[in-house]
């Protein structure tokens, strides 16, 4: 036992390193910004920084409202009506509404609801009346975050309502509830504690929120912090009112992470259980949810068939001899595969670091123990509080103080950025997947004196390869569709195909926008179905 | 009387198909045995309604149970766990046995005293259940069968979890229950001592037909 547990205390090394150099990267920035101005005065904050900061609170408050809303109807909904045909394929593509890049789905939804779109062409036909251009401010905002994070919040609600026994339903039903009674006393007790914990993720998203905003923003009425941090570099040069903004930021994010401490965001793969509930609905109640599911597939899925039915009548020929086009994608390509391997690699050092902490027959017992497993949680969750731009902005002003060619600076800012916004979410599928595996392996592991590479071979790689494939496709994706950190370093010379996709539609080039978003839906939808089959397909059954 | 007459399940795949007949008078207990997946279970299943049978029939005295919807049927089913809403206090998860509104109404409430006194919780009615031990919490499901008076009581292996000194306890409680409410029981479980214990007539699935032992 003794030569194990100065294997494990070894095994440690490596997930600290990664820590380590997690939060000597965030001081690092977080020092460069706060030096980077001499006069940076903070005792005054202007009436325009007031507004935004009001603004951004109040459009992340009733995007979480509405996306919370929306989510735990369609999850009720999918719940109690478990055996139509496709549901599971439904289930699958709201699950994807977490890797689609938000410059697609801004575009499928002003095809759709824009000044010109679908529906006010037909409302225009059919009654001469054209809504106008709604979607622009508030509403398309709320619309498009609504788009994303509702899907995102039932399909994690969807798995506290499968996670229900059997027994509690057979029980309200034998004692007569009614829908209500049994949404009270059986589904929400379950629903709450996951409901609270999506409810802090979803805010946290929208609160950074960039592409959405800047896109469907419209106006300096409705521009996020985010956003004019943005501008304020990249439109203005106002790199003090930018660094300001992004400290008010900085320190914002950092306490509505610490305050809502347990980033748990229960992200499951795509399977869904095929058990259904032992309770027919009454026929109102049936037709309510199943409404309810018609609904809200038609408002997911028209954006994304607007953006096939435009893409296809794009000129293929003509973007695929484009020279940014070409580079963009390369650029992308790279970048995602390189981030993704990353994410991966730092993922599970990580999380063996943790387990290794967290279990009593392993190194739980050391000086510290609790502290350094939140040490290696927080550092892993860094994006939480360093959104982005904020990153963005502190590699600009390190990129002006240390030279080097500013295609290197970018690829490394671009690296950054994307292996850290996929950590959180490949920390939270790994780790509790490597803690089972442990829990349930380790002492025939060490009876049998494995070394650590057959122990990988033979127990975890067998266990995990779903969770690492799911992982590996999240963060390639993530990393395909940002708009944020490049919307800082993109350039002629450097650029990536959201980035591409963005100068199109700033440019009107709408054809040509139309053709490149269905490359980058078809890339993105392709990866995240497809490369979790790189890693053997399915794991072994618990 | 409780009669059931060959009530016939047939699963989905139809590759099995079972049968399922047994009379039973009030204040009795049956107990049913049989292997993991034999359809032990699925008999409890059938004659509270959640799953519906091909053919056969079920009546309580004059009562034709087999048409009837789950809420309507005058049962009263114990699981081996889950039989209780964990977030409410025992006095609330007794309560909804009679009342759903769980307004406290002195009548409803006078009632839960005296039951939780008849199984030994007096004075555990305001704490939360999930802070019952497992045997507290099957007595506490118990008194919500008691307070329902419904003269058919289901229980699915509900003491398989405990240790053996309140499962025997337990046992003898469902056996004085159904005595003094006059009560027909069936009894799914893994264990003949238990059934030797409290059973009037055992019952036992092979070739996936309910025999009498």
């Amino acid at each position: 036992m003794f030569k194990n547990y100065q294997r494990i205390k070894f095994s440690l090394l490596p997930g600290t390193l990664i820590s380590l150099t997690l939060l000597t990267f965030a001081f690092v920035l977080f020092y460069t910004l706060y030096t980077s101005q001499e006069n940076l005065v903070f005792t005054q904050i202007e009436p325009r920084v007031w507004l935004l900061l009001k603004f951004t609170v109040y459009q992340a408050f009733l995007s979480t409202l509405f996306s919370l809303v929306v989510g735990m109807l369609l999850a009720w909904s999918l719940a109690h009506q478990a055996k139509f045909r496709g549901r599971s394929w439904l289930v699958a593509l709201f699950s994807s509404s977490l890797v689609l890049p938000t410059l697609i789905v801004v575009f499928g939804l002003i095809t759709v609801l824009g000044r010109n779109g679908w529906v006010n062409q037909v409302s225009l036909y059919l009654f001469d009346y054209s809504f106008g251009a709604y979607l622009y401010g508030l509403g398309g905002i709320l619309v498009a975050h609504v788009y994303l994070n509702a899907s995102f919040a039932s399909r994690s609600l969807l798995h506290s309502f499968e996670s229900i026994p059997k027994e509690k339903y057979k029980l309200a039903k034998s004692l007569n509830f009614t829908t209500f009674q049994r949404f009270m006393y059986v589904e929400w007790p379950v629903l709450k504690p996951t409901l609270l914990s999506i409810a802090s993720t979803i805010f946290l998203l929208c609160f950074t929120s960039f592409a959405i905003v800047l896109v469907l923003g419209g106006s300096p009425a409705y521009n996020t912090l985010e956003v004019a941090i943005y501008e304020a570099v990249k439109l203005d040069f106002d790199i003090a009112m930018a660094l300001k903004l992004a400290l008010i930021q900085l320190g914002l994010t950092t306490l509505l992470v610490v305050f809502s401490a347990n980033f748990r965001t229960h992200i499951s793969n795509l399977k869904t259980a095929t058990q259904a509930i032992a309770w027919e609905e009454k026929r109102e109640v049936k037709y309510l949810q199943r409404g309810i599911i018609f609904l809200f597939t038609l408002f997911f899925i028209l954006p994304l068939f607007a953006i096939v039915v435009d893409g296809l009548g794009a000129d293929f020929s003509k973007i695929l001899q484009e020279k940014l086009f070409i580079k963009s994608f390369f650029t992308s390509m790279g970048l995602a595969t390189l981030s993704s391997i990353i994410t991966l690699l730092f993922a599970i050092l990580l999380s063996d670091a943790k387990r290794n902490l967290s279990l009593r027959y392993r190194l739980e017992d050391l000086p510290f123990s609790k502290l350094f497993n939140i040490v290696l949680s927080f550092s892993g969750n860094l994006y939480l509080a360093i959104p982005s731009l904020i990153m963005g902005l502190g590699f600009f002003l390190l990129s002006q103080r240390y030279e080097a060619p500013l295609a290197l600076w970018s690829t490394v800012a671009l690296l950054t950025a994307n292996v850290l916004m996929s950590l959180p979410f490949a920390q939270s599928v790994l780790a509790p997947a490597m803690q089972r595996t442990a829990q349930r392996y380790d002492r025939l592991v060490f009876s049998l004196n494995l070394t650590k590479i057959q122990r990988w071979v033979y127990v975890e790689y067998p266990y995990l390869k779903s969770s690492l494939g799911y992982v590996f496709a999240l963060a390639f994706c993530f990393s395909l569709g940002d708009l944020g950190m490049i919307a800082l370093f993109g350039s002629d010379e450097f650029s990536t195909l959201p980035w591409y996709l963005y100068q199109l539609m700033g440019s009107y080039r709408s054809s040509d926008a139309s053709g490149v978003a269905l490359i980058l839906l078809v890339i993105t939808l392709s990866a995240f179905i497809f490369l979790p089959k790189l890693f053997g397909g399915n794991h072994v059954k618990d | 009387m409780l009669k059931i007459s060959h009530l016939e399940f047939t699963h989905k795949d139809a590759k099995h198909s079972y049968t399922y007949t047994m009379n039973l008078e009030e204040k009795e207990i049956v107990g049913i045995l049989g292997e993991s997946g034999s359809g032990k279970s699925t008999f409890l299943d059938l004659v509270a309604g959640f799953s519906t049978s091909s053919s056969g029939s079920i009546e309580l005295d004059t009562q034709v149970l087999t048409q009837m919807s789950v809420e309507k049927r005058p049962i009263t089913i114990l699981f081996q766990s889950h039989n209780l809403f964990e977030h409410l206090t025992v006095q609330k998860n007794v309560l909804l046995g009679v009342s759903k509104v769980l307004k406290e109404n002195i009548e409803d409430v006078n009632k839960v005293q005296g039951i939780l006194k008849e199984v030994g919780l007096e004075e555990y009615e305001h704490t939360q259940v999930s802070k019952l031990s497992g045997g507290q919490q099957q007595r506490v499901a118990l008194a919500r069968v008691l307070i329902r008076r419904e003269p058919i009581l289901l229980l699915d292996e509900p003491f398989s979890g405990l240790d053996i000194a309140t499962r025997l306890e337990m046992l003898d409680l469902v056996q004085t229950i159904t005595i003094e409410n006059k009560i027909h029981t069936i009894m799914v479980t893994h264990d003949i001592e238990d059934c030797k214990r409290i059973a009037n007539h055992v019952y036992k699935m092979q070739n996936n037909t309910l025999v009498e032992q």
